[in-house]
């Protein structure tokens, strides 16, 4: 793709995301026919994530979208801030979020939730990695390097899940299970 | 009359504040160690451009004959005391016009030359500055395989409050445009983290999961080798790696490269070579692999050549016959680095990823702010965040200088551990806003220096050393505005009180 194409494709991206985000905007700012601004936004930011594809590339170009998307969105936001007085913030309470779950102090619960959230997560998400590059179908590469990207997901999950979960021994039951389970799965088999 | 009950939304109540209680503890533990590494990896998207600032004197140019190189490479390995392990000869690129060679010596010794249009060597290349900043950002400046782990494993802690942050985001549809300054500033925090956090999720999963598994390689390799493999981890590397030539010790000339560059040529008609490795260039056993940007439209668009010290091409891959896995593989670092779409990408790259340290900062920011307004005050905290997040920049920038002016290459670690001691230590002498208005006004006066520095000592041969140096006394320039600002904030809120 030449230097001016590509630069054509990229102001198009722009523009349609900034299209989209203000036609999102609008709608969200409406309190009645929204529809009709919500579906042209959605449409637009649907084309300009999609069409990019066939144009700079099947990955490069959705990635390159993607990318520019979020810019533009943030940018159309922050166009649109509201300035509130000092006075204001005794009664900005309702815009917040719930309060946090409050628990009761125990430092065994404490010290198993993030041994859960760190050593034993990450030995959990390890076993469903590395059993998903054994026994997936599919080049011996493409299982390794999925098998890859499960690892950090599964571990972000289950770290998401532990430090969040009350009851901690279910989370430690399961975890230790996936463990080895994964594990004694791909032992079983080995790599080929 | 019977009461339809309604059914219960999701993510209900309770599950959201058991959610929001994780993320808060898991931020709260992660906040530093993200604020630096995504602050760090904002500015590192633009390496390559440091590594033109650093080198302003060097010969652009768009090729190199394959004359020239040989010329550079002779030169090179002449330079070098005692046997060659390899030579790493980068060809001059549209973000790096001006061809390195760098040779790792035998006794772990590595040099990297600029060489001319002529294949002459200019001189060594300065990369003190992008080396600290690309280092502190892979592995903190600490023994490789810790800091590499540790920097993963802040990719998964983030992986992770994203999931909890979008899980514990109940009005994530109803508040999608909302931003609210002023007023209350944990209404303002919470609405600059979640706009920050929501509209950008799709960059931020991408470089935390790229960088999480990068990260994490080495001990998923080692596991992978536990596991199935008997521990050979080797096996698991030579899934990936080119096969190596046939290993032959015995001494030989420099190995020809002329010869390979016309084969790469026929092979590759048209197409541009962005790198090749000489492995024991002076052995019967040496080998080269050429890097060839090939014209597929993917983001790992690199065919590979291979060649022994006969010529022969051992091995070879077309980028448009790899598969899956070899394209993610191909496509982790540019993902993580914005460096698949040109200046356009890496600029939106380096403001997403300055969001993502705000998102890492502002997490605190509520924190606190939430203390602040169930009347339990944490000033003790207060200090030592507002001294890590306006610490940094100001370690960053003093270390820039340094780099720039110093004559150790170890300088400017030792001046970033300096001043972020000095400004932790500051925390607990100074209020939150005086620390913030200090590092603001020192970042700022550190980037004015180090612009105008550079431009009268090393001149503007190179129009990105221009480009970095203006942009330089910009942010300076921004930071110094913001001190002011700041301080008739602080001066109008001690008059009201």
């Amino acid at each position: 793709m030449s230097d001016a194409g590509f630069l054509a494709a990229i102001v198009a991206i722009i523009a349609g995301s900034f299209a989209g985000a203000w036609s999102l905007r609008r709608a969200w700012r409406l309190k009645e026919g929204k529809a009709r601004w919500r579906w042209m936004g959605l449409a637009l930011l649907g084309m300009t994530l999609l069409w990019p594809a066939w144009i700079i590339g099947e990955a490069r170009g959705p990635f390159v979208a993607v990318t520019l998307l979020s810019v533009m969105v943030l940018v159309v936001i922050a166009s649109g801030y509201t300035l509130r007085p000092a006075r204001a913030g005794r009664a900005a309470r309702e815009g917040l979020a719930p309060e946090p779950a409050e628990r009761a102090p125990s430092a065994w619960r404490t010290t198993l939730r993030w041994s859960l959230a760190g050593p034993i997560g990450m030995v959990a998400a390890m076993g469903l990695g590395i059993s998903y590059a054994v026994w997936a179908p599919g080049a011996i590469q493409t299982r390794l390097l999925i098998g890859g990207l499960i690892v950090p997901l599964a571990w972000g999950g289950a770290m998401a899940w532990t430090l969040a979960d009350s009851r901690i021994l279910r989370a430690t039951a399961v975890l230790m299970g996936t463990a080895i389970v994964g594990f004694g799965a791909a032992m079983l088999k080995g790599l080929t | 009359m019977t009461k339809t009950k309604k059914p219960a939304s999701f993510p209900s109540p309770d599950l959201v504040r058991a959610v929001l209680k994780g993320h808060s503890g898991l931020g709260l533990a992660f906040a530093a160690l993200l604020y630096l590494v995504c602050l760090t990896g904002a500015i590192a998207v633009f390496a390559n451009e440091f590594y033109r600032w650093e080198n302003p004197d060097a010969e652009r140019m768009e090729s190199i004959s394959a004359d020239a190189v040989q010329t550079a490479y002779r030169e090179a390995m002449a330079r070098t005391a005692g046997a060659v392990e390899h030579v790493l000869i980068l060809m001059p690129s549209d973000d790096r016009p001006w061809p390195t060679l760098r040779v790792d010596a035998e006794d772990g010794t590595r040099t990297t030359w600029i060489a001319n249009s002529a294949g002459r060597l200019t001189g060594e290349m300065r990369e003190s500055w992008t080396h600290f900043l690309t280092r502190l950002h892979i592995n903190l400046h600490l023994p490789q395989s810790w800091g590499i782990f540790i920097v993963g494993l802040s990719g998964v802690a983030l992986l992770s409050s994203l999931i909890s942050g979008v899980l514990a985001h109940p009005r994530i549809f109803r508040d999608a445009f909302h931003l609210r300054l002023g007023g209350s500033r944990r209404l303002q925090e919470a609405d600059l983290h979640n706009r920050l956090g929501v509209w950008a999720l799709p960059f931020h999963l991408t470089v935390s999961l790229t960088g999480a598994l990068l990260g994490l390689s080495t001990v998923i390799i080692g596991a992978i080798g536990l596991a199935v493999f008997q521990g050979d981890t080797a096996k698991v590397y030579a899934i990936f790696t080119p096969p190596q030539a046939a290993e032959d010790t015995r001494p030989a000339p420099p190995f020809d490269l002329r010869p390979l560059f016309a084969s790469v040529a026929q092979r590759a008609p048209g197409e541009r070579i962005t790198y090749l490795i000489v492995e024991h260039p002076t052995e019967q056993g040496a080998a080269a692999m050429f890097e060839v940007e090939s014209s597929a439209s993917r983001i790992a668009n690199s065919d590979v050549y291979a060649f022994d010290r006969a010529g022969t091409l051992y091995y070879q891959q077309q980028a448009a016959q790899t598969n899956v896995g070899q394209q993610i593989l191909g496509s982790l670092g540019p993902l993580h680095f914005g460096w698949f779409g040109g200046g356009i990408v890496k600029i939106a790259y380096a403001l997403l990823g300055l969001g993502l340290t705000y998102l890492a900062a502002g997490g605190v920011n509520i924190w606190l702010a939430r203390r602040r307004d169930k009347g339990q005050p944490a000033p003790g905290w207060e200090r030592v965040w507002a001294a890590t997040v306006w610490g940094q920049p100001l370690a960053l920038a003093a270390a820039a200088l340094a780099a720039s002016f110093g004559p150790v290459a170890s300088l400017p670690i030792w001046t970033w551990a300096a001043v972020s001691l000095a400004a932790l230590g500051a925390a607990g002498l100074l209020s939150p806003a005086s620390l913030s208005r200090i590092g603001r006004a020192g970042s700022g006066s550190l980037l004015i220096v180090l612009g105008i520095g550079h431009l009268v000592f090393f001149g503007a041969h190179d129009s990105m050393a221009l480009i970095v140096n203006g942009s330089l006394g910009l942010i300076g320039l921004g930071l110094l505005a913001l001190s002011v600002r700041g301080s008739k904030g602080a001066s109008a809120a001690v008059q009201m009180a």
